[in-house]
């Protein structure tokens, strides 16, 4: 069943559209994995999807309700829904990695107990295997540990749906292997619908259970992974590495 | 026109600093307990060294230049009068506003506009957080706790200068100083300094959010910025002394 329904999107900056007259839509409990070129609008369509850039035309239907990108009321909801992982991490360097952690609790939940708000913290963090590591600041840690601890601060208000930007860029394989694997076993775990975007095959061939290719500013290929052998479009085939070459 | 939606941007976020400002005075939230304790920390006490260094300087150097005029014509006893209005109306509040553009001004920008580049202002939003809110109210609230606390300070080492050049320069008692710097200074004179410097204060902090906010470029820019959010702030203060000076003369 699609949680996010995508009907004649288009988004882009100004008046100027990157991404035309979309159509698709993100299954729930699954793992949708946007890839494209760089520029090709990724992460514009992510902004768009995660209520930071209002789109241009079309509606984003969440839970049959299309967002009103005007309406505080309505952004709220969707944050409240929503845990987002961003590129570079995106924790704030002035607060410990408690702090940061506790947050959305503060900010959502303000009248929470502390001893609940501290086992909240500590759970996540042992989640992410950062057990210890409140009194840390994020300028103490290593890259992956930096987005482990931001993946805690995504999830710990449990999200339905948790987005994520480039989540393996600037990391060792093996780090972004192991953050994959976190990322894979949280959806599992929590029924969780990722929507992941990347351009790293190795990521999505671990993660993936729809691929959403973007391409000239539409959607040039929606399925799954089992989808990319059956398919003859030769773009597809040779971002995919399906087949040695293609000419643009 | 460029120009005109960088004046209506900056009068937006003005107007939503005092929304939320209101919103958080009726109702504490939106805002990370203790933020404002640590911001009067970090505006207040970070800045009074500077502050009362630069008003003591400010004050010996007006009382020194004055001196000499005033002993050619034997009223030097009018040293008092002169320091004692031109430090408390005057002086103080601008010097303080400026070096609240420096201190204060340059470190805001450079937080906010950092912050924005490193994705944390959209994670604050997408965790439901208003980041005008977050990150303004705070300083906000904190620079008009700690404004009265500088300006007493700087009032004070302020006509500490004049009275130690009156008394070195033109051998004035510093008792017979202050009597007369009381007698010519009141307590609206007093009060009128502080409010403008309060005014000042909130120029600083709405003008230097402005500039860490609406960065449009990466990281090369937050340098920039930086330096614009002085000038403006500079700008901003000045401009409005000069508005203070043709509304209350």
């Amino acid at each position: 069943m699609e949680i996010i329904r995508v009907r004649g999107l288009s988004v882009g900056y100004g008046e100027t559209p990157v991404l035309e007259n979309l159509d698709f839509d993100i299954l729930s409990g699954r793992v949708t994995v946007i890839v494209g070129e760089s520029g090709s609008g990724k992460s514009t369509l992510l902004k768009t999807l995660i209520g930071l850039l209002p789109p241009l035309a079309g509606a984003v239907v969440l839970d049959g309700r299309p967002i009103d990108f005007n309406s505080e009321e309505d952004l709220r909801n969707l944050y409240a829904r929503i845990g987002v992982l961003f590129q570079n991490s995106a924790l704030l360097n002035s607060l410990s990695l408690y702090e940061n952690i506790a947050l959305p609790l503060r900010i959502h939940r303000p009248d929470q107990a502390p001893a609940e708000e501290a086992k909240r913290v500590a759970e996540m963090l042992g989640r992410v295997g950062l057990q210890g590591s409140e009194n840390k600041f994020p300028y103490e840690l290593s890259g992956g540990m930096r987005k482990r601890a931001a993946v805690a601060r995504a999830m710990v208000l449990d999200p339905e749906i948790f987005f994520c930007d480039e989540p393996s860029a600037g990391l060792d394989p093996i780090t972004a292997t192991g953050l994959d694997s976190l990322l894979k076993g949280l959806c599992r775990a929590h029924g969780m619908t990722f929507v992941v975007v990347t351009h790293e095959l190795r990521s999505i061939e671990r993660i993936a259970d729809r691929i959403l290719l973007l391409r000239d500013g539409g959607v040039r290929f929606h399925g799954g992974p089992g989808d990319l052998d059956k398919t003859k479009d030769p773009y597809v085939k040779a971002f995919f590495l399906r087949t040695a070459n293609h000419d643009h | 026109m460029k120009h005109f939606d960088n004046v209506e941007k900056f009068f937006t976020l003005f107007s939503d600093e005092l929304y939320h400002t209101g919103r958080y005075l009726r109702r504490r939230q939106g805002v990370m307990p203790g933020a404002v304790v640590q911001q009067m920390f970090a505006m207040g006490y970070r800045s009074f060294p500077i502050i009362t260094l630069i008003t003591f300087l400010v004050g010996v150097t007006i009382s020194l230049t004055s001196a000499a005029q005033l002993r050619l014509f034997g009223a030097d006893v009018y040293l008092a009068d002169l320091i004692g209005l031109a430090m408390i109306k005057e002086l103080v509040p601008l010097m303080t506003g400026i070096m609240m553009a420096g201190k204060i001004g340059a470190s805001i920008t450079a937080e906010i506009a950092t912050m924005k580049v490193m994705d944390e202002i959209d994670a604050l939003r997408t965790m439901g957080v208003v980041p005008e809110k977050f990150l303004m109210v705070p300083r906000l609230i904190a620079i008009t706790l700690c404004v009265p606390l500088l300006v007493v300070l700087a009032d004070v080492v302020g006509l500490a200068g004049g009275m130690l050049v009156g008394r070195l320069s033109l051998g004035i008692p510093p008792l017979a100083f202050l009597k007369e710097v009381f007698r010519v200074v009141g307590v609206s004179d007093f009060l009128l300094g502080i409010g403008k410097t309060m005014v000042f204060g909130w120029a600083v902090v709405v003008g230097s959010g402005y500039k860490g906010f609406f960065i449009s470029r990466g990281a090369e820019e937050v340098g920039t910025a930086t330096t614009d959010s002085v000038v403006l702030s500079i700008a901003l203060i000045i401009g409005l002394d000069c508005v203070f000076a043709f509304v209350l003369n």
